[in-house]
């Protein structure tokens, strides 16, 4: 199967003539009337180079919700309370924007605000995805900002200010400025470098040698103390944690290549050393930075908590209706809850009746019913009944803000193979001062003018530098170039386990599913009709429906307008077209008959019913992900084994595993019966990764090799995924697994190199062949090359 | 030769003076968007919308 793609958002497009936009001269298709209204929307304010600048989409991102009313309240006054800044009639808020993903889109952003009257600044941040807007609170309101950026697609949310400060932000500045001392005391020191060498070679003034060495020696200083404090910093806590990892000869090496350099400076002796320390602290300091760009690339999710929950609530004073932000919600408030919103903290439900969509907690797609006294779930959302609700706990101890917790300490727990390497670093480490001590005694009793030049060479030699960086560099070139193929990595270990995984099991709802219903068959009881007539009516009846199954007609058509439409709660909607009264829902509803409840009783079937008839009967099914089957057929290719395990009933589980060929499945599995799976196959010496999506799911996420999961999922099973995975296709697990292989190859060639350098070059520098200079040549050169090396997988799979 | 005595003085007071001005761009924000502006360049910011967009 082949799918054009959303010129927008490049979510897969079912007809190339439905929606048309036309940009720059040219008819491009487009998946949604929202996508054509966005297209049009930016092609209109002439910033249709917004295309043509952007990486490639992430499918879905950027697809505009419907919801562009909520924002109004957000003008009110009392807003700008609870989330900006105001000094005289000017205001500033931070807004976090969800679906920003590339320069092109904070371009985007940012010019669209500065045409918006009334806004005087916004500084976009890429990193942080935020957008810090300076305004004038008599022209406009808060409202009108995040609606502009609803209306390009994005997912706005403003910010508390206590919560607009980013810890990313300090820690990227802190180390570019340490780069930077370090990189330019690197440049000064070579440049004095090589005048003492040359000095060395044509004979120099000793005033003019001591000169160069202390002035090399001012320049050293702060790159010692400022650039390379982090490296001594690690190697206390290793020593304290008696884990000493690469930090402690690193920093060995460092002090004492600085100190020894200041006494033959002193004492004028033979050879300084300073050009050793800054290009060492360089490539190390480079090397930090870049780990540090990549891992800040993933993605933002210490927001996701508050991104379920509403912004604002409707909370009942007595006889009042107040509009208040959800922040300010305190035990034993009253909140009134509309259909369509999400509920706002856990609490009792204590007037009216609804059903709840609680997939974001339980990952299974249907709804239940509530009545007083139930209990509601902060995040959770209410479908039909308009309810008030009495609220126990809010914010952080919710069961939604629990789970959460818990799911990061799962993190925490996890063994990994990361103390692995540790371990075994901490072995060589050790090793290489031994053999330091080794050689320094040896030459001590042998040729003691030299002992101290040769102990250094073998330190700055063996220094584990190439082997510290041949993983992180790889891992870093390899998050950049998955991020582009649609994939976060959250969790360095997920490109080792990804790279050897031989099983990957999958959940079924809003996995291999898109956890949105389409109509599968469609029958006709009643002869004077045709199905195009039935799909129409029925289409016409549930647009005021916010019940899930309505989505699979409501997307249908429009040909026909409903009016006097009433939901009933749990059974159905009615509603007037063309005179005649229509029924959709269930059996009995439809056929408004309410003794019969003896028929077919499968919740996934839908019936049309008038005057007591019933007219046509829709059997909906959960969406197959576009492309799925294919994208399976590719990771059986890889050589992995195929598992689906689902919570689902059997007959619903089993139609799917047939229809994409998964042999092994397992039906109704609690995540305790999940945990169990993986857990098994683990035994018998497996590398699981599970793709799932549910927030149940997060102690499976949590308990397999890697995980994955789908950003269009809860978002707190994300935060115990290792591996997000963007768009609506599932076809980045491939070109995941390939790049994943393919890096730690690279990683393998690395630490081949870094091993056979070291090997090489240890027994030289012990026997005193290798000068400090030289070995910090080589040492460089040594990182260089495993560093470009990685570079490769930057540009791994692209044509 | 003895010229150096002045001239490398001078070029860390250089050195100096660069340090402290990054400091200060690093400080004001200046490099925490190390994205956009490669591509900021080659965007026209003055492309005029179509006079009669399509409906």
């Amino acid at each position: 199967m082949s799918y054009s793609a959303c010129f927008h958002c490049a979510l897969p497009v079912d007809r190339d003539d439905e929606f048309q936009v036309e940009i720059d001269g040219e008819l491009k298709s487009v998946c949604c009337p929202g996508c054509k209204a966005v297209a049009e929307l930016i092609r209109d304010t002439g910033m249709s180079n917004y295309y043509t600048m952007r990486d490639a989409p992430q499918p879905g991102v950027g697809r505009p919700a419907d919801d562009a009313a909520e924002w109004q309240v957000y003008d009110r006054v009392d807003m700008l309370g609870a989330f900006a800044e105001t000094s005289d009639d000017q205001a500033e808020a931070t807004i976090y924007v969800g679906g920003m993903y590339c320069a092109a889109c904070s371009w985007l952003i940012e010019t669209t605000l500065a045409k918006v009257a009334g806004i005087s600044s916004a500084d976009v941040n890429p990193v942080t995805h935020r957008v810090r807007v300076h305004w004038y609170v008599g022209k406009l309101g808060l409202g009108r900002i995040l609606a502009t950026l609803a209306e390009l697609g994005y997912d706005p949310q403003p910010l508390a200010p206590e919560s607009a400060a980013r810890p990313e932000v300090a820690e990227q500045r802190a180390a570019l400025k340490r780069l930077l001392v370090a990189s330019l005391g690197m440049m000064q020191v070579m440049m004095f470098a090589v005048g003492l060498y040359a000095g060395d070679f044509q004979g120099m003034a000793a005033d003019m040698q001591y000169f160069l060495r202390l002035v090399s020696f001012i320049v050293t200083t702060p790159v010692v103390f400022y650039a390379a404090r982090p490296f001594f910093t690690g190697a206390w806590r290793g020593i304290v944690s008696r884990m000493p990892g690469m930090d402690l000869p690193v920093s060995i090496a460092i002090a004492a290549a600085y100190v020894g350099s200041i006494y033959s400076m002193m004492t004028r002796g033979p050879a300084i050393w300073f050009d050793s320390v800054v290009m060492f602290v360089f490539f190390l300091t480079l090397g930090r930075f870049l780990e540090m760009r990549a891992r800040h690339r993933s993605i933002d999710r210490s927001t996701a908590l508050s991104t379920l929950l509403p912004n604002t609530v409707t909370r009942c004073d007595g006889g009042e209706r107040n509009v208040v932000p959800a922040s300010q919600l305190v035990e034993g408030d009253y909140v009134l809850v509309r259909p369509g919103e999400s509920i706002p903290a856990d609490g009792v439900l204590v007037i009216g009746e609804t059903t709840v969509d609680e997939a974001l907690l339980t990952g299974e797609a249907e709804p239940r019913p509530k009545s007083i006294d139930d209990n509601l779930v902060a995040g959770s959302i209410n479908l039909d009944g308009v309810i008030q609700m009495c609220v126990e706990r809010t914010g952080s101890d919710t069961t939604l803000g629990t789970i959460s917790r818990l799911s990061e300490r799962a993190r925490y727990a996890r063994p990994s193979f990361v103390q692995l390497a540790d371990r075994i670093a901490s072995y060589i480490v050790i090793a290489i001062l031994v053999i330091a001590a080794v050689v320094a005694a040896f030459w001590y009793v042998t040729a003691p003018d030299r002992a101290f030049v040769i102990t250094l060479s073998v330190l700055v030699v063996t220094c584990p530098c190439a082997l510290a960086l041949a993983t992180p560099a790889a891992f870093a070139a390899a998050a950049t170039r998955l991020s582009e193929l649609h994939l976060l990595i959250t969790n360095g270990n997920a490109i080792e386990a990804l790279s050897r995984a031989t099983r990957i099991l999958f959940d079924k709802t809003g996995t291999l599913t898109r956890g949105m219903p389409v109509i599968v068959s469609t029958q006709i009881l009643d002869d004077s009709f045709d199905e195009a007539q039935c799909l129409n009516l029925a289409a016409a009846l549930e647009t005021v429906s916010t019940h899930p199954l309505a989505k699979a007609f409501t997307q249908l058509s429009n040909a026909c307008v409903a009016t006097d439409q009433r939901v009933v709660p749990g059974k159905g909607v009615a509603g007037t077209i063309d005179a005649q009264r229509w029924r959709l829902g269930r059996y009995d509803f439809a056929a408004h008959d309410s003794s019969d409840t003896t028929q077919d009783e499968q919740a996934t079937s839908v019936y049309l019913g008038t005057n007591g008839r019933i007219v046509a009967k829709f059997d909906l099914d959960d969406a197959i992900r576009p492309g799925a089957a294919t994208t399976l057929d590719n990771l059986r290719k890889l050589g992995l084994t195929l598992e689906l395990v689902s919570g689902d009933n059997k007959e619903a589980v089993r139609r799917v595993a047939e229809t994409l060929g998964i042999p092994d499945y397992h039906s109704g599995c609690t995540p305790e019966d999940k945990l169990e799976i993986i857990r098994s196959a683990q035994q018998s010496g497996e590398i699981v990764v599970m793709v799932g999506d549910g927030i149940n799911d997060a102690p499976v996420l949590a308990g397999a090799d890697a995980s994955v999961a789908p950003v269009h999922g809860a978002l707190l099973a994300q935060t115990s995924a290792d591996v997000i995975m963007l768009g609506e296709t599932l076809q980045p697990i491939v070109s995941g697994v390939r790049t994943a292989r393919k890096t730690m190859q690279i990683v393998k060639q690395n630490l081949a190199w870094a091993i056979v350098y070291n090997a090489a070059a240890l027994p030289l520098a012990a026997m005193g062949f290798v000068p400090p200079w030289a070995a910090a040549i080589g040492m460089s050169a040594s990182s260089l090359i495993v560093v470009l090396n990685a570079l490769r997988l930057s540009r791994y799979g692209a044509p | 030769m003895s010229i150096l005595y002045l001239l490398i003085p001078l070029a860390l007071l250089l050195l100096a003076g660069a340090v402290w001005a990054f400091f200060w761009a690093v400080g004001a924000g200046q490099f925490d968007d190390l994205d956009t502006p490669a591509v900021r360049i080659v965007m026209d910011d003055d492309k005029k919308p179509p006079d009669d967009p399509e409906p």
